[in-house]
């Protein structure tokens, strides 16, 4: 039980021998490798990273791959230097502290379970380090094991343990320290579907049995939504917004996170913004909608004039009527309740999500239809730097 | 038709099938017949060793038989009350220095094996690069030069020349680095940190159980090449008390003519490669699984 806070960390990676100066000859400007920033420092991982996270908060950094989740991760862990900027962890400044001072527990991908131990041995390990009495080790082990349910494999080795029992035993010698910091770099990314969304509900259940603040990885945003509190979504080594899961995912701040949060993905449309006094519309494709009230007033209050902006719809927030944006259907998805309807619309492949409930006839590929969507759920994006608008 | 056609498919297919067998069966007989040679060439001279052992030295002189003479016992009495070698003493001292030299150089080459695969530093390719420049470098060349200096360093008839140079074992490195790649994730080092385990425990209690089959192998390399080793040996120990088995074996060989006795020497070979085989035996599963180690996905 602690709070982190991370103020204006940046991890560089310097350049090896030789490697330094073939970039160098290409120039002083900042190029992007992947997706990373090469500067004449090294590779940017992460910068600018500024994060308050509350006593026992379940925050969740999500991005894709490479944009420096894991990395801000290592870095609270100890595992990674940090290149600038503070980290406090209860208060207290922990930049040169070993991993094993900072009071952490870490749960890694790929289990990271020591071999040659059985499990018992694997989830005492930190305990016997800690010198404490044989039979407060033990206490604490089968404490565990009952919470994980893996009473049963404490005399096995890992190798006799399926991937799913792995990640528990991996997830017991995290907690059997009862640590301040419990943090998780992609734990459910190495199972299957199936076991994947059950220890996500594990997780859950976990979080409310140990009672300490979590910080957890993935690149899964369904993990991010169900999970966090809070989520951090990051790109190419910056945040590009911290909120709650319903925040994140009905106000994005930019492009990218309306695009990376949700799925299907968010649709997004070549579209016009219309100022008309405090009203606010959008015009796609002749068809004019009146932005909602909080929407117009956000606008409003920032004084944002008419423009050509990207606007971006949301599946699930569309609907299928008489009047609205024409669409020719490309591919039609029977899912059971829904239907997902993958169409071509002002230029754009998008998709809309129709409930098949008083659906008569599910259109085919080929077939012309219309739809709409409502104000309050239109997302206007700055073209120029793809900013929301309204924030 | 369509039956009859089926029918003629299932001949021709039966056809196929026997061919497919004698091909099968040819080419396992090959494979048998060429691994069979190279059996008997590995076996032969064993055999050929406990034969001669086994023999007088007249028998010895008219030449080879495949046939075990009677003199074993004979052979084995006088080459362990031989007064110009001590056996007992002999095979002490080089399992002294083999055993010393297979521990230090197995410990400390997977000591900075991991140190170039655990951590991150500048320089790091090149003293991979130095490391892997010096295997290049022959012991002989730098003999003469090594053996002055331990002269000077007032270490001669001493073991220490013979088993500490020995800790720097570039060949034991490499592989040591080699086999860590493929069975040493990094995570695990990371989760012993985090557990707070500090860098030399992480290295003795998690790393080197996970290298057991490398360091089986490395130790019965450098066993064998230590026990068999008489160059340096030769040029540093002079004190009969102090010598080792190839250095009694090559001081037994070079008897003059009227004490040579070449059963006696067969004999004291024999017996020099026991400790081999004793070794080899008790390490033989770890050698076999450190052979094939990340040949497939474990």
């Amino acid at each position: 039980m602690a709070t982190v806070q991370l103020i204006n960390i940046k991890k560089v990676y310097p350049y090896v021998s030789g490697e330094k100066k073939s970039n160098k000859k290409k120039g002083a400007e900042p190029e992007k490798k992947i997706n990373l920033q090469i500067t004449d420092e090294g590779v940017v991982a992460v910068q600018e990273f500024n994060l308050d996270i509350a006593d026992k908060e379940f925050i969740v950094l999500v991005g894709p791959s490479g944009c420096g989740k894991s990395t801000t991760l290592r870095m609270i862990a100890g595992l990674e230097e940090i290149s600038g900027g503070e980290l406090y962890i209860d208060g207290k400044l922990v930049n040169a502290v070993a991993p094993k001072d900072r009071d952490i527990a870490m749960v890694f991908q790929n289990y990271a379970l020591y071999p040659h131990m059985t499990v018992y041995n694997n989830m005492a390990f930190s305990l016997k380090l800690k010198r404490l009495p044989k039979d407060e080790i033990d206490r604490k082990v089968r404490e565990a094991a009952e919470i994980l349910d893996i009473t049963q494999y404490l005399d096995r080795k890992p190798k006799a343990l399926s991937g799913g029992q792995r990640q528990r035993v991996a997830i017991g010698r995290a907690i059997v320290r009862a640590p301040k910091v419990m943090l998780m770099d992609e734990p459910l990314s190495n199972l299957d579907a199936k076991l994947r969304n059950e220890m996500r509900a594990e997780i859950i259940k976990l979080r409310e049995r140990i009672d300490t603040t979590f910080i957890y990885v993935t690149h899964d945003q369904t993990e991010a939504m169900t999970l966090g509190d809070r989520i951090v979504v990051m790109k190419d080594g910056y945040i590009q917004q911290i909120g709650t899961p319903q925040e994140v995912f009905n106000h994005p701040a930019n492009l990218f996170v309306a695009g990376f949060i949700g799925m299907p993905v968010m649709n997004f449309f070549d579209a016009k913004l219309l100022r008309e006094g405090e009203h606010y519309f959008v015009e796609l494709g002749g068809h004019k909608v009146h932005l909602s009230e909080d929407k117009c007033a956000r606008l409003a209050e920032k004084d944002v004039p008419s423009q050509d902006v990207t606007l971006g719809v949301r599946p699930e927030h569309t609907e299928l009527s008489k009047d609205g944006v024409a669409a020719k259907v490309d591919v039609s998805e029977m899912m059971g309740s829904s239907v997902h309807l993958h169409l071509t619309a002002e230029g754009r492949d998008i998709i809309i999500i129709v409930p098949t409930v008083d659906m008569e006839n599910i259109p085919r590929m080929g077939d012309e239809l219309r739809f709409s969507f409502a104000g309050k759920v239109a997302h206007v994006f700055s073209k120029e730097d793809g900013r929301n608008l309204e924030y | 038709m369509s039956k009859q056609s089926g029918a003629v498919n299932r001949k021709r297919g039966l056809s196929d099938n026997t061919k497919g067998m004698v091909k099968l069966t040819a080419l396992r007989v090959i494979v048998y017949a060429i691994l069979i040679f190279l059996s008997f060439l590995c076996l032969f001279f064993f055999y050929l060793m406990i034969i001669n052992a086994s023999r007088t030295h007249a028998d010895l002189q008219k030449g080879f038989t495949l046939l075990p003479g009677g003199n074993f016992i004979q052979n084995l009495v006088n080459a362990w009350n031989d007064a110009s070698i001590n056996i007992p003493r002999g095979m002490l001292n080089s399992l002294i220095i083999a055993l010393a030299t297979a521990v230090l150089t197995t410990y400390f080459s997977a000591l900075t094996a991991y140190g170039i695969h655990a951590y991150d530093f500048r320089g790091k390719k090149l003293v991979f690069t130095f490391i892997l420049a010096v295997m290049m470098i022959p012991s002989q060349v730098s003999a003469v030069g090594f053996v002055q200096l331990m002269n000077k360093m007032g270490l001669h008839d001493s073991y220490i020349p013979l088993i500490v140079p020995g800790i720097a074992a570039p060949v034991v490195f490499f592989y040591m680095k080699q086999y860590m790649e493929s069975v040493l994730p990094l995570d695990l080092v990371a989760a012993a940190r985090v557990d707070g385990s500090g860098e030399f425990r992480t290295f003795n209690t998690i790393v080197l159980p996970l290298l057991k089959p490398a360091i089986a192998v490395q130790m019965i390399f450098s066993f064998v090449s230590s026990w068999n080793n008489y160059f340096i040996p030769a040029l540093l120990l002079d004190k009969p008390e102090k010598k080792t088995v190839p250095i009694m074996i090559a001081q037994l060989r070079s008897a003059d003519y009227s004490k040579f006795d070449m059963g006696k020497v067969f004999m004291f070979i024999l017996l020099a490669i026991l400790p081999v085989m004793i070794v080899y035996i008790i390490l033989s599963k770890s050698i076999i699984k450190g052979i094939t180690a990340g040949s497939v996905k474990g």
